[in-house]
């Protein structure tokens, strides 16, 4: 029973993990970057639904989608203003200037809403339980659960089956190929960077729920682990994001029941370095040959 | 004529140096440091707002007394971090001049320092630091709130009292006070022969403390003893809620800010901890202490640290009244000797250079103000 109870800890943190990790793979599938920013979005979309919620009262159905508009809105500004006139820069610049632009969010909102973390209002979803013949699974644990794997699958049928998600394939493919094919590069590259940030949005609104603190280096940490997450799966692949943080979450809270909780963070890291040296390109990841 | 004009102007301006320079030497510099920024912030702003309310209050009698002398505190922000708490430590000591040294906040910081105050001689009273070591072999250094080790053994002895058998310890790993309360809450435990069913640990920058509690509920323990801070044991107390876990929580005098951190306050009531300071108290002193306050900050007092550092200010500016001098060991020499009459109680200081007071008892009501229980000392 223990054992269940901790593996559906560990189902609830993983499906954050693997919506934020979605953010990254993205990013990096299309134009090679690892958005070290995308921690600090989930931040600001804690702080955004935060003050709609208290300050402005609004219910969650509302908040919810004016986070994920505000969020997507700010990485496409964050793509447009920092990344892209590095787009033919070595890679190396670009990623130094993710790093800042994370730097220039945290400081930002400690200077808006300074360092003391704030209280994010509890809902019905994180206090109801359901028993189960002896296991008791909290309602939020399911929910995050669910409208993780929807979205999952939305992302996967729409990369797929709708024309901008032919386009993005494409641009990730090839970006000069695609653009003499007559794909706008630019947008293609927009639209990735707001899908990304408004899947951020929901992961901060899921993570507050669980973990109702909100603070301006509160995103530092899910990102790096959603970051490892998507790196274990294979990184540009959609569903090796969501593996990886199943993956991620599971054995955490597992190494902290059974083995020790100084441990677990070792034994993630441990995991992630035994897979690249096994598969370097990530459980879901393909060998490509690089094109000389 | 013009000769003479210019003469006078000029005695007229060496005659403002000079009192104005005789009425620096009348102003004693007391340094004091703690963080101010950054995620510990709050605990080093209450310790000056504590410290500076006590500062012009004294300098407001001995300007209505006639005297000459005033206190001027000087306190620096070192943003919780080890080395910096040293370089703020010597440039208040050997440039600015202070004669003793109210600080540091966090304990960590304050071993650091303890060290240094005691290699110069300097009189050192922190307000907050809670750690056995910082006033072992340190004879120059004190403080005005208790201990972590007193924390745990009064809390286990509280569990006692109330006919509680089956205990539970949550910690933080990477935390000397969470560490320091843990172990001393186990070992009364186990002398009051109460049975300690789990003892968990977490690092304090993880949030996620959901399997740790999963495993203690399955032991089934009728208390779980939290030594966190507000930040933290909110988080727990909320995990603990949705996984269904129905307990007494304990804490130490860290958590006595987890209100500002609660949006489900009733979980509150749960809730019962050790302070330093009950701000309810109907004596004198302190309804003057808090209204005071109220007058100066326009906000009421939420840390009981603010209350620590008023007396730890008194301490240091007594003892340098008594002593006539700035001598570092005269001064040393009347804190140790001296009773002081404080907000928090009254204090003495015992071989060990703590102070020799009870711990207040405390829980929340179901909108989360303070309630007083009982005092309890270490007997």
């Amino acid at each position: 029973m223990l054992f269940l109870n901790q593996l559906i800890n560990g189902l609830h943190i993983g499906s954050i993990y693997a919506l934020i990790a979605l953010g990254y793979t993205m990013v990096y599938g299309i134009v090679k970057l690892i958005n070290f920013a995308h921690g600090d979005i989930i931040m600001v979309g804690a702080y955004v639904s935060l003050l709609l919620i208290t300050n402005s009262g609004l219910p969650y159905y509302l908040a919810i989608p004016i986070t994920m508009v505000f969020c997507a809105v700010l990485g496409v500004l964050i793509e447009r203003l920092a990344y892209k006139p590095l787009r033919s820069a070595p890679r190396i610049s670009a990623l130094i200037t993710a790093i800042g632009v994370s730097m220039f969010l945290q400081n930002l909102a400690q200077l808006i809403f300074s360092a003391t973390p704030k209280p994010y209002p509890s809902t019905v979803i994180s206090t109801r339980s359901l028993s189960l013949g002896g296991l008791t699974v909290n309602l939020l644990t399911l929910v995050t659960l669910g409208v993780s794997i929807v979205l999952m699958f939305g992302l996967s049928a729409f990369v797929r089956f709708t024309k901008t998600g032919k386009a993005m394939r494409a641009v990730s493919e090839d970006m000069g190929a695609s653009q003499l094919m007559g794909i706008n590069v630019n947008n293609t590259i927009s639209i990735t960077f707001a899908i990304g940030s408004a899947l951020a949005a929901i992961g901060a609104v899921l993570y507050c729920m669980a973990y109702p603190l909100v603070s301006p280096t509160m995103g530092s940490l899910p990102g790096l682990k959603a970051f490892i997450a998507a790196v274990f799966g294979g990184i540009g692949i959609l569903p090796g994001a969501m593996i990886g943080g199943f993956v991620m979450g599971i054995a955490e809270s597992l190494t902290k029941s059974y083995i020790s909780s100084q441990m677990s963070d070792a034994v993630v890291y441990g995991i992630l370095i035994i897979m690249l040296l096994v598969k370097p390109t990530g459980l879901l990841g393909k060998r490509a040959s690089e094109k000389v | 004529m013009k000769k003479t004009r210019l003469l006078s102007m000029f005695i007229a301006v060496m005659m403002v140096l000079l009192i104005t320079s005789s009425a620096m030497a009348e102003t004693i510099v007391i340094g004091g440091a703690g963080p101010l920024t950054g995620g510990a912030a709050q605990y080093g702003i209450s310790v000056e707002q504590g410290a500076q309310l006590y500062i012009d209050q004294i300098n407001a009698e001995l300007a209505a007394s006639g005297s000459d002398t005033r206190f001027e505190l000087i306190f620096e922000d070192n943003g919780g971090d080890d080395t910096e708490a040293q370089n703020v430590y010597y440039r208040l000591t050997e440039s600015k001049g202070a004669v003793a040294f109210l600080g540091d906040v966090l304990s960590s910081n304050c071993k650091v320092v303890a060290e240094c105050a005691n290699e110069d001689g300097i009189p050192m009273v922190t307000a907050s630091s809670t750690s056995y070591e910082i006033t072992t072999d340190h004879p120059t250094v004190f403080r005005t709130c208790f201990l972590d080790p007193f924390q745990g053994v009064v809390m286990a002895n509280y569990a006692k009292s109330k006919g509680y058998t089956k205990v539970a310890i949550l910690y933080g790993n990477d935390d000397d006070y969470s560490i320091g309360l843990a172990d001393s809450f186990e070992e009364q435990c186990k002398k009051n022969g109460m049975e300690v069913t789990a003892k968990e640990s977490g690092s304090f920058s993880d949030m996620d403390f959901s399997a740790q509690l999963t495993k203690i509920a399955s032991t089934n323990p009728e208390v779980v003893f939290l030594p966190f801070y507000g930040e933290q044991a909110s988080m727990i107390l909320s995990r603990a809620a949705s996984i269904g876990m129905d307990v007494t929580f304990l804490g130490g005098d860290g958590i006595s800010n987890i209100v500002d951190f609660m949006t489900d306050k009733k979980l509150l009531t749960k809730v019962v901890y050790c302070d330093h300071f009950d701000a309810n108290s109907e004596t004198e002193i302190v309804k003057k202490f808090k209204a005071d306050f109220k007058a100066k900050y326009g906000t009421d007092v939420t840390l009981s640290f603010s209350a620590t550092a008023y007396d730890a200010a008194l301490v240091i500016c007594q003892a340098i009244l008594r002593a006539g001098s700035t001598d570092k060991a005269a001064i040393v020499e009347q804190i140790k000797a001296g009773t002081f009459d404080g907000v928090t109680s009254t204090i003495t200081f015992d071989d060990h250079n703590d102070p020799i007071k009870s711990a207040f008892i405390m829980t929340f009501d179901e909108s989360g103000n303070k309630t007083f229980i009982e005092l309890l000392g270490n007997e």
